[in-house]
């Protein structure tokens, strides 16, 4: 991506192979004000993602390496637990917690 | 800008086609179950019904998002806060007709929200603006997202079979993996002609995604 004012069927390439290698980030930080201008303005590049991500998907998905579900249930309700606590927090009123204390 | 047409349900689990999704196929009757008790207007509820809610779903939605992220440990992570702000704000997923709707329902309700946010903070220091960063991070859904995996890949082999086999070969070895510059040396070019190559390649399958979609409709 050291390439400066890449042209379109080149910001797809590296669009794709970000996407393949979970490192969008890297590309979206590459882009120069004329690349993302380049893109704005690109119909083709557009519809061309949207291919792309099929493709990924296809080619991709299956392989994705998914975590115990067990281990990602307790994550969630973690998670779940937390919020109800940050929810009960907010709605306790400052002169309630004086009457319990 | 970016893609925006939403296709209209084509198939389901069953290999049945199915006219739209105001037809109510069979779904699992525990993820019926789970829904059931995650639009439940107590909390505690919902919670119990978060575990097999996240059993029946959990591989479709990673393997979903893994189309916008493709990392598993940025998956896994906007997945969890999806899950919880499902537990949370539950109203969108009153209805569900079928796997299909939900997903899509899922997808745009929670998982884009969530996907935006991965990349809000970045976008201080982006040449593009918010609105495409979005289109390209977070976009709405469009030809055959909610397609099954296994329907997709027996729908892209069909439509690669239509290329010529120089386009064919390109885009069957960006799919196994293979970078730009080892697809060039198989195809004895440059990397920026494989490069162009591909990009005409897929604007050409994407119209024959099109052109199938029309036909299903």
């Amino acid at each position: 991506m050291a390439n400066l004012n890449r042209e379109i069927q080149e910001l797809l390439a590296d669009y794709g192979v970000a996407l393949r290698d979970g490192c969008l980030p890297a590309f979206l930080k590459s882009l120069t004000r004329e690349e993302a201008r380049a893109i704005r303005e690109s119909d083709d590049f557009w519809e061309a993602t949207e291919m792309v991500r099929l493709m990924n998907s296809a080619g991709f998905g299956d392989k994705v390496v998914t975590p115990d579900v067990g281990l990602f249930i307790s994550r969630v309700d973690a998670a779940i637990v937390s919020r109800q606590k940050r929810a009960s927090a907010s709605t306790r009123s400052p002169s309630r917690n004086r009457v319990n204390l | 800008m970016g893609p925006r047409a939403l296709s209209p349900l084509r198939r389901l689990s069953g290999g049945q086609y199915r006219e739209s999704e105001n037809e109510k196929p069979d779904m699992d009757k525990r993820l019926r179950n789970a829904l059931k008790g995650l639009t439940s207007p107590d909390a505690e509820s919902r919670r119990r019904a978060m575990e097999p809610f996240v059993r029946a779903t959990f591989n479709i939605f990673i393997r979903h998002l893994y189309r916008y992220l493709g990392n598993e440990v940025e998956c896994e992570d906007v997945l969890e806060d999806v899950y919880a702000d499902i537990w949370e704000n539950p109203d969108h997923l009153r209805d569900i007709a079928n796997d299909a709707h939900l997903l899509r329902t899922v997808y745009l309700y929670y998982m884009r929200k969530r996907l935006r946010e991965v990349y809000r903070r970045m976008n201080r220091n982006l040449a593009l603006s918010q609105a495409d960063l979005e289109n390209l991070v977070a976009p709405e859904m469009g030809l055959h997202d909610i397609t099954e995996q296994a329907e997709l890949r027996q729908l892209l082999h069909r439509m690669l079979g239509k290329l010529k086999a120089r386009e064919r070969k390109a885009i069957e070895m960006w799919m196994q993996g293979m970078s730009n510059r080892a697809i060039a040396n198989q195809l004895k070019t440059t990397v920026g002609a494989v490069k162009m190559l591909e990009f005409r390649t897929i604007l050409k399958l994407r119209r024959m995604m099109k052109d199938y979609s029309d036909e299903e409709d």
